[in-house]
């Protein structure tokens, strides 16, 4: 049997899914349809639970289980070890494999495809698939018309540029994902599909490195990605007391969070978890509020999916004003005080119409 | 111990300099530095120097000018440095540069600790540190902020999404070095005299910074440059120049500015708190 295979490698913690593995599963559905290929799922875990089944409902066709005592947290080698013997004992090997862009998918996912000497694009915004010609004969073992090439599309450095990353001379092509970026499917409880469990043979050399401990602070969740609002300061805010005035514009409404741009993270202002951006968090939410943030390439991929986008600015050049929705020309110290201003006159003043509405039903 | 650290010269993508209008890079003309995630993988390898003796080696990639990472390496206190420079390593992507970055460090020899930066600035993938644990076939530790070294294992706290986690491994290991990781301390008084030194003695200075070709470490150039490249650039697309629908409120008093902005509905009152 060979049929077509799009993999993708499920983080699960607790037997639960990280979200990266849903939206993983709606980005390989859409290659998969493409390409007429199955869409599989990979877990590695003490114990899988139901999870296969709710991987099945949200796109998978089919569940690859590698259930170990061992497999518990995540770690370098028996992951490795056993994702290697997966795909090496495959017929053909998966035409694509998806990990999420994530501190275990960038962590894996080099080493899987060093040992099968594939390609790998990381930290891919946009997936899709469609042909290539390769004419250049500097290389002429390459050249070639490929119909079903994986198209890794990532923001290029520095540049104002989207590269297109293509290695379509070996399966499996392999890519990261941001996390954020891709839609999960709605989930069909009705879907139907393989759960297969696979071999897992570890060696005394995949278990050397040991997980003494593993923190998740939850008070430094930083709630970005379910935000409806967010207040984003960049390094115009001039110095750290700046983010004092985008908590005090945040509290101004209902389901917000404050997030920055990496200059201000790197200048020591904020915690990290706050970053929006390429090497920090893509963020979708209702409204994005960027202040003192020129909108570098790296920072808009964070945010230019957001709904509404206003900016502020001293600068009416600034590259943010060519995305931004709406935008402020001046300084920001005193824009967003009068902003405040008048957003908690104008709730005093205006009466609360949708609470009418809902008396009114 | 005998420690290694992985460094590159990137673009300065903060000078203004070899930055075209259209926001490209011209490589030639751009101001070069050394990678900043680098700097953090230096200062690791340097404090297990400090801590536990041995022997610090730098090792770099690149067209020879890229010498200049490595005398900036040595100012900060190196013991010594490898360029790997050949022409056929052009167009490499990470796979390819893995591979020629094992090849020199078999060459240079046995090793406890190899440090990576953990991503660069041009680059971007944090791919080569992983790829090298591979091909040298040696556990890694990746998103390392902090660390000690007891009885042959070291002990790390690594990054992990909204927390840290701590493991235990024993060296040989990679190591990439996060950028929450302790910051790179001033260049030593002894670093920059050893640098002027090398400058005036060419003998002496052949002899620290050894630059080496794909011959010279053993490298199969079929695995290099584009021919071991799995992976092309095949096409840029322009993102800078959309919209342009952007409504500019500005030249009026503020609170006009303000009001403008209100009045035109582009903060839903469902969003504003009551
Ligand atoms: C590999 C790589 C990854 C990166 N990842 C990210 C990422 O994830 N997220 C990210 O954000 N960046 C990222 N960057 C950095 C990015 O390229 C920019 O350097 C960064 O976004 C700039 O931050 P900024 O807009 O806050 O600062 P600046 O570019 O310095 O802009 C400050 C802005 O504030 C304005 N300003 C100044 N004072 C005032 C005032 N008083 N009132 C109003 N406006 C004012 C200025 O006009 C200017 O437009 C990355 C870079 C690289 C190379």
């Amino acid at each position: 049997m060979s049929t077509k295979q799009v993999l993708i490698f499920v983080e699960q913690e607790d037997g639960c899914a990280r979200p990266v593995a849903f939206e993983l599963l709606g980005a390989g559905r859409m290659l998969a349809n493409k390409l007429g290929a199955e869409l599989a799922a990979f877990v590695a875990c003490d114990s899988v639970g139901e999870l296969p089944e709710t991987l099945v409902a949200h796109g998978a066709d089919r569940v690859y289980v590698a259930e170990h005592p061992e497999l518990a947290t995540y770690r370098t080698l028996p992951y490795r070890r056993v994702l290697i013997d997966l795909i090496a004992a495959m017929d053909t090997p998966p035409h694509i494999v998806l990990f999420g862009s994530t501190t275990t998918g960038r962590d894996l996912a080099p080493r899987i495809a060093a040992y099968f000497e594939t390609g790998l694009t990381a930290d891919c915004t946009e997936l899709d698939i469609g042909p290539y010609e390769h004419t250049n004969a500097q290389d002429p073992s390459k050249v070639g018309l490929y119909p079903d090439c994986l198209y890794a599309i990532r923001p290029s450095f520095g540049e104002s540029l989207k590269a297109r990353i293509l290695g379509p001379w070996k399966n499996p092509q392999m890519a990261t994902v941001r996390s954020g970026v891709m839609v999960p499917l709605a989930p069909d409880a009705t879907r139907t599909g393989v759960v297969q469990s696979v071999p897992v043979h570890l060696e005394s050399a995949d278990l050397q490195l040991v997980v003494a401990e593993t923190l998740r602070s939850l008070g430094e969740q930083v709630e970005l990605q379910g935000a409806e609002v967010i207040v984003s300061g960049g390094y115009g805010l001039g110095n750290p007391e700046g983010f004092a005035l985008m908590y005090q514009l945040a509290a101004c409404f209902e389901n917000s969070a404050v997030g920055s741009s990496r200059k201000a993270v790197d200048a020591g202002w904020i915690a990290h978890a706050h970053q929006v951006g390429q090497t920090g968090k893509t963020v979708r939410p209702k409204l994005y509020i960027a202040c003192g943030i020129s909108g570098a390439i790296q920072h808009r991929v964070g945010m230019d999916k957001s709904a509404t986008i206003v900016a502020i600015n001293k600068d009416s050049n600034a590259p943010i004003f060519k995305f931004a929705h709406h935008g402020i020309v001046g300084d920001l110290h005193q824009v967003i005080p009068e902003l405040i201003r008048q957003l908690k006159l104008q709730k005093t003043s205006t009466p609360d119409t949708s609470h009418v509405a809902t008396h009114s039903l | 111990m005998n420690i290694f650290v992985l460094i590159k010269q990137v673009p300065d993508q903060g000078a203004k300099a070899g930055i075209n209008p259209d926001g490209t890079i011209d490589r030639a003309r751009a101001k070069r530095m050394l990678n900043p995630f680098d700097r953090y993988a230096l200062e690791a390898a340097l404090f297990v120097r400090r801590l536990y003796g041995g022997t610090v080696t730098a090792i770099s990639m690149g067209p020879p000018p890229a010498v200049e990472v490595l005398y900036e390496a040595i100012a900060h206190g190196v013991d010594q440095a490898i360029l790997l420079s050949d022409r056929r390593l052009a167009a490499s992507d990470t796979l390819a540069t893995a591979y020629a970055l094992y090849c020199t460090v078999r060459y240079a020899g046995a090793f406890d600790l190899v440090f990576c930066g953990l991503q660069t600035t041009d680059g971007d993938t944090a791919q080569v540190g992983p790829q090298l644990a591979e091909r040298l076939q040696v556990p890694q530790i990746t998103y390392c902020e902090k660390f000690e070294i007891a009885q042959g294992a070291i002990v790390a706290r690594r990054v992990i999404e909204g927390g840290a986690q701590t493991v235990r491994c024993p060296l040989p290991a990679v190591v990439t070095v996060a950028n929450s990781a302790p910051r790179l301390a001033y260049k030593t008084l002894r670093g920059a005299r050893r640098v002027q030194q090398l400058q005036r003695d060419e003998a002496e200075r052949s002899r620290v910074i050894r630059t080496v070709n794909l011959d010279d470490i053993g490298a199969d150039p079929v695995r290099c440059g584009l021919k071991g490249s799995p992976t092309i650039v095949a096409a840029t697309e322009k993102v800078g120049e959309i919209g342009g629908n952007c409504t500019l409120y500005q030249g009026k008093p503020l609170q006009q500015l303000v009001d403008d902005l209100l009045a035109a509905q582009v903060i839903a009152p469902e969003l504003v708190k009551q």
